[in-house]
Order: structure tokens, then C-alpha cells, then sequence
């Protein structure tokens, strides 16, 4: 059914705020800083955008897909062990993305590392700082992270455009799922990423934020963190109508009750340029678009 | 004879695995290049990958496996117990706990060297409470006290840690396992001194209260007849002992097996006299972890495993061979 274009703009504007409002930090803004030659990181930390980065190692995979996605895949100049997809399974791995070989990072002498914000890993930043190396964190968590990453690391490149435009195209197509999804009867929707006791992915997610668009409502959004392992009783406990089960992951099918089990692929937990692809897979889902 | 042997060995070997550990790394460099960065010849990406990160790794390795391993043979002897290791005061519990708690809290950020400190700080809060329980008596430090006192203190201190851990984010467990685990990965030339500052004088000190030790292996009342200062010197030693596995765990991690391994080997091939074992227990020990920290980096370079999986694999075997050549000797 189609909406107004005011309707929508609402209805996003009503997401974001929603999400905003969500527990966790605050939102994240990638914004320029005062001088056009900085711009803030994930961690807030003003990034020199100029000279633009042209040998780049990223350490996050989605980060990794969000370059290729801006046309910027030839200014890799290392991959990690996680990065296994031929256009760039050729580049000399610098070990995982939490905690890689320093000595292989400075090997191939980047003027860019992408790496993981906040406190899973301190010290890789601070250790490219040590060797004068310039560094920059990401943290797509939310979509909006994720739209300020692609808008941040088109800084960086010198391919603003090609950042706005991707922007474009996520929120026209999260608006255009978010539109089909309107109205719909209610779906109790359950994520797990696996684990046992199984892991959840709760509010301030995007994986939470996708799944209420395509106008579900995620069953555990009343947990204090975004992802977090619950008892299996909370699975008879509370309603339930869809479980949604990342592919090659164990469940014990008991605790699904009357609830349908639909096993989604990998790369809907890869918050990158395909977040609007992986909206609509769950709207699909959802049974809100064919 | 065979003493000068074996310390001149070790001291080769010690040297060697430092050599090696600077030569070789993930990245493949050749002879001439470490040479020329070694010698300010190099670019400045040469010069960092083998002065900033390789040697300050190498020496931090010597220095913390050596710590370890005197710490390991001073535990073993003053508790007269041959399980003992340096961990087994609760130390690397309490370290732990400082080190996770400052990672669940996001405090582990704020600066370079809180993590580290509050280990430390951890560390010391478990010897201060072991310590305290082994002397409550008024009548002395009972070393069966402390063992047990240890241990429970230890359970204690893991149990902290998985509450601390199923109340945290996946990424703050991921952090702390990963810091748990153990690595010299992160080796600076501020933890390399930290490190020498508190072990070089310790060791020193430990090789000093040799003779008190042998004493102390026969039996305390022993000691106490042939004029050792009993009391005092279990203070000292256990304290100077625990401070180096605190300072090792703080700049480190928890790296297991060196602490037990090394100075039972030593044991079987030279005897128990720690005017002996001491100092060859610490250039083994050196040589030990600075060449298991080689495996670690190369093993699956540019992926590196965790250290104390390569002290398990190296070490166990190697103690097994030197256990059934003493037992058949």
C-alpha cells in the first residue's frame, strides 16, 4: 500500500528517534568536524580525512564491504583472516580483526587501519598510534552507525558522493520495507545468533531496528544489552511467533514452542552496505513483501 | 663441571632465542634488513616493526619467563609441595578480576596503563588476603595455611570473574578472555622497564636467600637450629616472589606452565641447591618463553595462539622425557 512521502519521512524520522532513545550510549554522529580536514570516528576521535587514504587495512569486515560498496576496494592493501571473498582473498592477511599482527599491519604500510571501536580491543589503536600510523574506529551497531560509516570512510577516501548516494539508496529502500510493513498484524520475532544458553540479539541493534521496520516486535527488547545469552525458559515463557536462526546454528527446537523457525543466512549479521538487502530478506520473512 | 656446562648452555640458548625472536616474525624479513634497522639504516617501517615491536617483545618475554620461573622454584621450595606454581596464591585470580572488571566498566580506556595498574593492584589485593589468613594465627605464616588459603581464594576469585562476565557485553567477554589467555603481543618499552624494575632486583634477591632455602628444604625446625631467621625469610621470599608473578601477570597476562615446568627441569638435571637452581631456573625460563613466544608468532603467522598453549605443548612433553630420564637414571 502505498504511503504519502511525508508519512514516511515521519515514520523514519520516528525510527531513528526511537532508536536514539534506545539503552546504550549516545548516537553515534560521524559528523565533520570544524575544519573540513577531520572528521570524528566511532570513538570520537578527530581523523585527518586529508591527504585522503589511499592504502587502507581494515580490520572490520563490514567495513571492509562498505570500501568495495564505494568503489574504494583497490586501496586495500591487506585483508584479514575473516576476509575470504576472491576480490580480495589475494592480500596478505594481517591475522584477526581483534588483536592482528602490529608487525604485519606496518609491513604493508597503510595510510588508513579501520578498526573495531569502543573496548573490545585497546590496544590496536594504541599501538598504531605509537607508530605514527593513522587510525580510525568504526562501530556499526545501530543502523544509523551504519549509515555514518559509510559516510565517514567516504571522507576518508575522497568519495563523498559515493557515500551519499549509498546512504541514499539504504534509507530509500529501508523506507520502501518500512512502507510495505505498515499496518501488518504483529509478529513476536526472536534472533538468535546461537550459544547455549542462547544468545539474543536485543535493543539497540540494528538487527533489533530491522526487524521493526518489517514491523515485527523483537521479543526481547526489554533486555539491558544488545546482545545478551537468556535462559531457555524465557523462550516458553514469553510469546512467540517466528525465531529467527542464523543458518549452521544449534537450537533445541523444544524451546520453540508453536513458533515457526526460519533459519536466515550469515550475512544478515554483517552490518554493512547490506543492511537494506537483509531488510527486506526479514520483511519477506515477515510475509510483508512477495 | 656440569653446572658451568649448563649455565654456559643456557645462557647461549638465552641468547639465541633472542636473536631468533628479533629475526623472525610474521613478516618475512631477511638478515640484512633487522641489521639495518637494528643499526638506523632502515625505513622507518622497518625500524618500527624491529625496534618498537620485536625486541621490546623479545626482552619482555626473557624477563617475564624468568620471573616466572624463579618465582616457580621459590613457591615449590618454600611450600615444599611440587605443584606449586606461581598462580597458585590466587595471584593470576586477582589479577584477572582487576583486569576484567576494568574492561566490563569501559575504565580499561581511559588510559594506557589502567589495565595493567589495576592487575597489579589485583594481584596484590590476593597476596594481601592470603597473607593475612596464613598469619592470623599470631604464631607465625603456616605454609599449609597459605596453600589452602590460596587455592580458595583463587576459586574465589574465578567465580568473580564468570559473574562479572555473564553481566558483561559479548565484545567485554571477548576482550577478557583474550587478556586472560595471556601474550606478550602488546610489549612495550614501558612494560619491558616495569618489568625489569621489578624483576631483575627480585631474582636478585631470591638468589641471595639461596642458602637460607636449601636450609628451609630440609625441614623449618632444621633451619631454625642451623640460625635461619625462618619467619623472615618466608616473608621475603614469598613476597618478593609473589610481586614478580604480579608484575609478569600485569604486563602480560596469565601465562601458565613456565612457573612449574622450568624449575622441576632444572631440578632433575642439576639437584635442588637454589644457589644453583635459582639463576639457572631464571636464564631457562627466559630462553623458555621468549622462544614459545617464536611459536606463538609463527605457528600460523599472521594469527598468532595463544602463549600459554605453546608453554602447555612445548612444556609438558619436554618434562615428561626429563621425568622418565631421572626415573631411569
Amino acid at each position: 500500500m502505498p504511503v504519502p512521502r511525508g508519512t514516511a519521512a515521519l515514520l523514519s524520522a520516528a525510527v531513528l528517534i526511537a532508536a536514539a532513545c534506545e539503552p546504550g550510549r549516545e548516537p553515534a554522529e560521524l559528523t565533520p568536524a570544524e575544519t573540513d580536514r577531520t572528521m570524528l570516528d566511532a570513538d570520537r576521535n578527530a581523523v585527518r580525512v586529508v591527504p585522503p587514504a589511499r592504502r587502507i587495512v581494515s580490520l572490520v569486515p563490514s567495513a571492509t564491504l562498505t570500501l568495495a560498496a564505494l568503489g574504494a576496494r583497490d586501496l586495500l592493501v591487506a585483508r584479514t583472516d575473516f576476509d575470504t571473498a576472491a576480490w580480495i582473498g589475494d592480500l596478505p592477511s594481517v591475522g584477526g580483526g581483534l588483536q592482528p599482527s602490529i608487525e604485519a599491519i606496518v609491513a604493508v604500510r597503510p595510510d588508513l587501519v579501520i578498526h573495531f571501536g569502543g573496548s573490545q580491543d585497546l590496544q590496536t589503536p594504541r599501538r598504531l598510534a605509537e607508530l605514527g600510523i593513522r587510525h580510525a574506529s568504526v562501530r556499526p551497531d545501530r543502523v544509523e552507525d551504519i549509515l555514518a560509516m559509510v559516510r565517514f570512510l567516504g571522507g576518508v577516501t575522497a568519495e563523498p558522493e559515493a557515500a551519499d548516494s549509498l546512504v541514499l539508496h539504504i534509507e530509500s529502500e529501508l523506507e520502501a520495507v518500512q512502507r510495505a510493513s505498515l499496518g501488518a498484524p504483529d509478529v513476536q520475532v526472536a534472533y538468535v545468533l546461537g550459544g547455549d544458553p542462547p544468545w539474543v540479539a536485543g535493543p539497540g541493534t540494528y538487527i533489533h531496528q530491522l526487524i521493526e521496520l518489517a514491523g515485527g516486535s523483537n521479543v526481547f527488547s526489554d533486555l539491558e544489552r544488545r546482545y545478551s545469552a537468556v535462559s531457555p525458559e524465557e523462550f516458553y515463557r514469553r510469546r512467540i511467533d517466528l525465531i529467527l536462526l542464523s543458518r549452521g546454528t544449534a537450537f533445541d527446537e523444544r524451546m520453540a514452542g508453536g513458533a515457526r523457525i526460519v533459519h536466515v543466512s550469515p550475512a544478515l549479521e554483517l552490518p554493512g552496505p547490506s543492511v537494506a538487502a537483509s531488510a527486506r530478506e526479514l520483511a519477506r520473512i515477515l510475509g510483508r513483501i512477495p | 663441571m656440569r653446572r658451568v656446562g649448563l649455565s654456559l648452555a643456557l645462557v647461549a640458548l638465552l641468547a639465541c632465542s633472542l636473536v631468533l625472536s628479533v629475526r623472525f616474525g610474521s613478516v618475512d624479513l631477511g638478515t640484512a634488513e633487522v641489521l639495518a634497522a637494528l643499526t638506523g639504516r632502515a625505513p622507518d617501517w622497518l625500524r618500527s616493526i624491529v625496534i618498537e615491536l620485536r625486541l621490546p617483545r623479545a626482552l619482555l618475554g626473557a624477563l617475564v619467563g624468568g620471573g616466572l620461573a624463579v618465582a616457580g622454584a621459590t613457591f615449590q621450595a618454600l611450600l615444599r609441595n611440587p605443584l606449586a606454581e606461581p598462580y597458585i596464591l590466587g595471584i593470576s585470580g586477582g589479577a584477572s578480576v582487576g583486569a576484567v572488571l576494568m574492561l566490563a566498566t569501559g575504565a580499561a580506556g581511559a588510559a594506557l596503563w589502567a589495565l595493567p595498574l589495576a592487575a597489579f593492584l589485583g594481584a596484590l589485593f590476593a597476596i594481601a588476603l592470603v597473607f593475612g589468613v596464613a598469619t592470623a594465627s599470631g604464631r607465625g605464616m603456616d605454609v599449609r595455611v597459605l596453600l589452602l588459603a590460596g587455592v580458595v581464594v583463587g576459586a574465589f576469585f574465578s567465580a568473580c570473574i564468570a559473574l562479572i562476565l555473564s553481566v558483561s557485553e559479548a565484545r567485554t567477554i571477548q576482550s577478557a578472555v583474550l587478556w586472560i589467555m595471556g601474550s606478550l603481543a602488546n610489549a612495550r618499552w614501558g612494560s619491558v622497564i616495569v618489568a625489569a624494575l621489578y624483576t631483575l632486583p627480585a631474582t636478585v634477591v631470591l638468589i641471595g636467600l639461596a642458602r637460607p632455602l636449601n636450609l628451609m628444604a630440609i625441614g623449618e625446625e632444621t633451619a631454625q637450629y642451623l640460625g635461619t631467621d625462618v619467619e623472615r625469610v618466608k616473608r621475603v621470599a614469598l613476597g618478593v616472589a609473589a610481586l614478580i608473578t604480579a608484575a609478569g601477570v600485569a604486563v602480560a597476562g596469565v601465562i601458565g606452565f613456565v612457573g612449574l615446568v622450568v624449575p622441576h627441569a632444572i631440578r632433575l638435571l642439576v639437584g635442588s641447591d637454589h644457589r644453583v637452581l635459582l639463576p639457572l631456573s631464571f636464564l631457562a625460563g627466559a630462553a623458555f618463553l621468549a622462544l614459545a613466544d617464536l611459536v606463538a608468532k609463527l605457528a600460523l603467522a599472521p594469527t598468532e595462539i595463544p602463549i600459554g598453549v605453546v608453554t602447555a605443548f612445548v612444556g609438558v612433553p619436554l618434562f615428561l622425557v626429563l621425568l622418565r630420564r631421572s626415573l631411569t637414571a
